[in-house]
């Protein structure tokens, strides 16, 4: 590749220990300037750990760092920031109380003699963002921003820090298709500029239009680096699970029965979901695509009863009063949100507690726990195929696709008829996507009438019959058979109508 | 392994006492040890302590001593329960002390009109439900925030108690019906106190109930995170609810035990009362954000500070320094758990790698 520029930071024969595991074994990489490195890997791959030994969070216990080819230790993170190396992560580092300038130019701010000089800061700040075309008031609170616009401050400040190296730890993961292009396009620009770039990301298609190679990780150890985009994708997931993933979406053989989710008319009391109406039968899965936004999400919600909300829905014919969670939950709706961090996790307990805690109430009586509990979480981490160490330790300790298996699983287990599942595989990587996928699928054959709500096209396309697509708050049209691509689905989520031809089903 | 404890000491001779405090006990401690958790830090300085005061106070392992601890610190003991189910479940209760206050006003008053003994127990019982309810109402369906409810209802009912006997204390002594509840509170049976056996059933209790029932399970889920607690089914008000109702029910027996010992009711309130039950919580190791604890830890840490307490009273320092010491030990218990849950007292994790 670019070997003729000396490497801006080179990792030899990294190791890290753990309590427990060893998260890095004898791992190297190196990035010159102006080359995009995906850092690619299963959850619990050492990627992280690997990031953050760079950006100075960690140290490692054994091998060398070099920076500029000489050997450096990167005590902390501001020892990092002087070196200009520049770590973005999906949790924004924004003080969120401040201004969009203030925080461009946060630990660093302009001054004339011991006074901050507000004038110029603002100027600059306007000019920084300018030149990265970040359309955003300076003097805008943080807080009010959406989280695209956020993200961007985030890489205006990094850029105008004079980065030399810019990590991006699932940097894109929360945002939507249009901001994540955005994003990508302002790194691709900084490349351009000489600027080195490290990337973590669970989805392909960033790597593929970004990256120009891959360093793949397994295990802690280093699998090999290859060149991007000229790697097949088969071959680099092959190389991050260690198996063929033949199958990735999986398949199911059933056709779709008696309709078992009959929503009229439902709307959010805040005005984000206007009235929406649709059907869903025992053994399909409809997906619900959209820009961040566009209602979907509310949808979710409103139908697992997470949101105060108006309309009509009907388990198999018997009206679920809304606005309830415990309500929806016992008529048979299963809800899993997007945000697991906000929503799902119970942080401070064990993995067995946060798996029974939507099951209390079956398995109880008179309000004891029965002992049949750790039989159940025994099986059902078996069944969903949850790594853990034991049902006792903190469901934090475990990686996020493990996380999110043992979240779905609990819900799962409830054998509910109608599940909601909001983005169910954000922040997860390929392998535990690929079995989340094969879980789905089993419980569509079992005659579950499944509604999957996500960003990312391809998985809708690849699980889904039909795609409803959300556009300012309403469901504007659906794709199902030929018609299911990403070019129509994106062309109704941006405009609110496809651009080719009417669709030849009615909704 | 009583046997083995006489056998040492026999061995060690007339300085044996820390060596018993330690053997004895000792293989049972190692199993509370590895099942302590949170509370592993207060259990260790616990330990010590108990092992110095073993050696600088002769007459601090006698019987007589120890039931002291316990009668002395029973009431601290029964506050610091109910406070644990509030504050696992994200909240805190500053009214405890002075809802404590009104009961027992209320028992001396019920008393004193001549009522029967269970209609003076009953009562006061029932007041402190009602004021659990009050909190638990204004807090869970009216939505305000816990601190401001409790707050408030601090300077209520600490009015209250006083207004209900225009500031004065109600001498139950020589009162009839109040018998039953002074030889409980005073009693002992086979030389162990009645209020020993209460302690240690109500701790039980409460251990059995927090771990083992949907509603326990509710309250750890209500304190680590609300909203995903409300979207698997827990019913978030009535839980909230029940906890302040628990404190407000401890309030009423913790009355019940004071005015016991006191033989009188009265309406003042220990100005460190609150601060010791708080304390004792977060000293066992419940997270003061909620989510994480537990009873065990709670009679750790009421232990600990009694113990404290104890020792500077056998070590004729001033009682003044009660509230330094006691103050001084919550923070560094706290800051202790904080420094683990970062990561900073790696030393322990390293070996174990």
């Amino acid at each position: 590749m670019n070997a003729n520029t000396a490497p801006l930071v080179e990792v030899r024969g990294v190791s890290k220990r753990y309590p427990g595991v060893l998260a890095l074994d004898d791992a190297s990489l190196s990035v010159r300037p102006g080359e995009v490195v995906a850092l690619t890997g299963e959850n619990g791959s050492g990627k992280s750990t690997l990031s953050k030994i760079i950006g100075g969070a960690e140290q490692p216990d054994g091998g060398v760092v070099l920076v500029d080819g000489a050997e450096t230790v990167i005590a902390n993170p501001a020892t990092a920031l002087k070196l200009g190396i520049v770590m973005i992560s999906q949790e924004l580092t924004l003080a969120p109380e401040l201004t969009v300038a203030e925080n461009v130019f946060l630990g660093r701010l302009p001054r004339r003699g011991r006074f901050i000089d507000w004038a110029t800061m603002r100027t600059r700040a306007r000019e920084e963002l300018a030149a990265l075309d970040v359309h955003v008031d300076v003097d805008a609170k943080v807080a009010d921003l959406s989280v695209e616009l956020q993200q961007e401050v985030e890489i205006a400040r990094a850029v105008s820090s004079q980065a030399r190296l810019l990590i991006l730890d699932e940097a894109t993961s929360s945002l939507s298709e249009h901001a994540t292009e955005r994003l990508l396009e302002l790194v691709r620009e900084q490349a351009r500029r000489g600027v080195a770039v490290l990337m973590i990301s669970h989805r392909m298609p960033e790597l593929y239009s970004t990256a120009g190679s891959a360093v793949v990780l397994r295990d802690g150890r280093l699998v090999g680096t290859v060149p991007l985009p000229a790697t097949p994708e088969s071959q680099l997931v092959r190389m991050m699970v260690g198996r063929e993933l033949n199958d990735y979406y999986g398949s199911r053989d059933c056709t779709p029965g008696e309709v078992v989710l009959q929503v009229r008319d439902l709307a959010s009391a805040d005005g984000a979901l206007a009235p929406t109406s649709f059907e869903v039968r025992s053994g399909e899965i409809v997906g619900i695509a959209g820009l961040v936004g566009s209602g979907k999400a509310q949808l979710g919600m409103a139908l697992g009863g997470a949101v105060a909300a108006s309309g009509e829905v009907r388990v198999n014919g018997t009206p679920v009063a809304l606005g309830d969670p415990r309500r929806a939950l016992s008529a048979g709706i299963g809800l899993v949100p997007d945000d697991r961090k906000r929503a799902a996790l119970l942080p401070t307990r064990s993995v067995a507690h946060n798996m029974t805690l939507t099951w209390l109430p079956k398995i109880s009586r008179f309000g004891v726990v029965s002992r049949s509990e750790n039989r159940r979480v025994r099986e059902a981490i078996a069944e969903y195929g949850v790594k853990t160490s034991s049902p006792a330790k903190l469901i934090t300790q475990l990686s996020g696709g493990n996380q999110q298996k043992a979240i779905l699983g609990r819900i799962f287990a409830l054998g509910c008829p109608v599940y909601v599942l909001s983005e169910p595989t954000r922040g997860v990587d390929v392998g535990s996507k690929s079995q989340i996928y094969a879980l789905l699928q089993r419980l569509t054959e079992n005659g579950a009438a499944v509604v999957i709500i996500s960003s990312e096209l391809p998985e809708l396309i690849g699980l889904a019959d039909r795609v409803l697509v959300c556009f300012q708050g309403a469901v504007h049209g659906e794709c199902s058979g030929e018609q299911l691509t990403e070019v129509h689905l994106n062309a109704i989520a941006v405009s609110g109508r496809t651009h080719t031809e009417d669709f030849g089903e009615p909704s | 392994m009583s046997q083995d404890t006489t056998i040492r000491r026999d061995d060690a001779g007339p300085a044996s006492s820390p060596p018993s405090g330690r053997s004895g006990p000792g293989a049972l401690l190692a199993g509370v040890w590895r099942a302590s958790g949170n509370s592993t830090g207060v259990l260790a300085g616990l330990i010590l302590l108990v092992i110095f005061l073993s050696i600088s106070q002769p007459i601090f392992l006698t019987w007589g001593n120890i039931t002291n601890i316990v009668a002395s610190n029973s009431v601290v003991l029964v506050l610091a329960v109910g406070a644990t189910f509030v504050i696992i479940a994200g909240g805190l209760d500053l009214s405890t002390a002075s809802a404590a206050a009104v009961t027992g006003m209320t028992y001396g008053l019920l008393l004193q009109h001549g009522q029967g003994a269970l209609v003076a127990v009953g009562g006061a019982l029932l007041v402190g439900l009602l004021l659990g309810v009050i909190n638990g109402v204004l807090i869970s369906y009216v939505k305000i925030s816990f601190l401001v409810v409790t707050l408030g209802t601090l300077s209520v009912f600490e009015s209250a108690a006083l207004v209900m006997s225009q500031g004065k204390t109600i001498n139950v002594f020589a009162i009839e019906n109040f018998k039953p509840i002074y030889n409980i509170t005073n009693g002992e049976v086979a030389g162990i106190p009645y209020v020993l056996i209460f302690d240690i059933v109500l701790v039980v209790v409460a251990a059995l109930v927090l771990r083992y029932t949907t509603f326990g399970r509710g309250v750890y889920a209500l304190g680590s995170n609300r909203e995903a607690a409300r979207l698997n089914g827990i019913n978030v008000d009535r839980t909230t609810l029940s906890v302040f109702v628990i404190a407000g029910l401890a309030a009423a027996v913790a009355s019940l035990i004071q005015v016991g010992r006191l033989t009188g009711a009265s309406p003042g309130i220990d100005s460190t009362l609150l601060l010791t039950v708080v304390a004792a919580v977060l000293i066992g190791g419940t997270a003061y954000t909620g989510g994480a604890g537990g009873v065990g830890g709670t009679v750790l840490g009421v232990l600990f500070l009694g113990v404290i307490q104890n020792g500077l009273t056998l070590s004729s320092v001033s009682s003044f320094w009660r509230g330094t010491v006691n103050g001084v030990v919550l923070i560094v218990a706290v800051a202790l758990g904080v420094a683990r849950d970062r990561g900073w007292l790696r030393l322990n994790r390293g070996k174990k790698a």
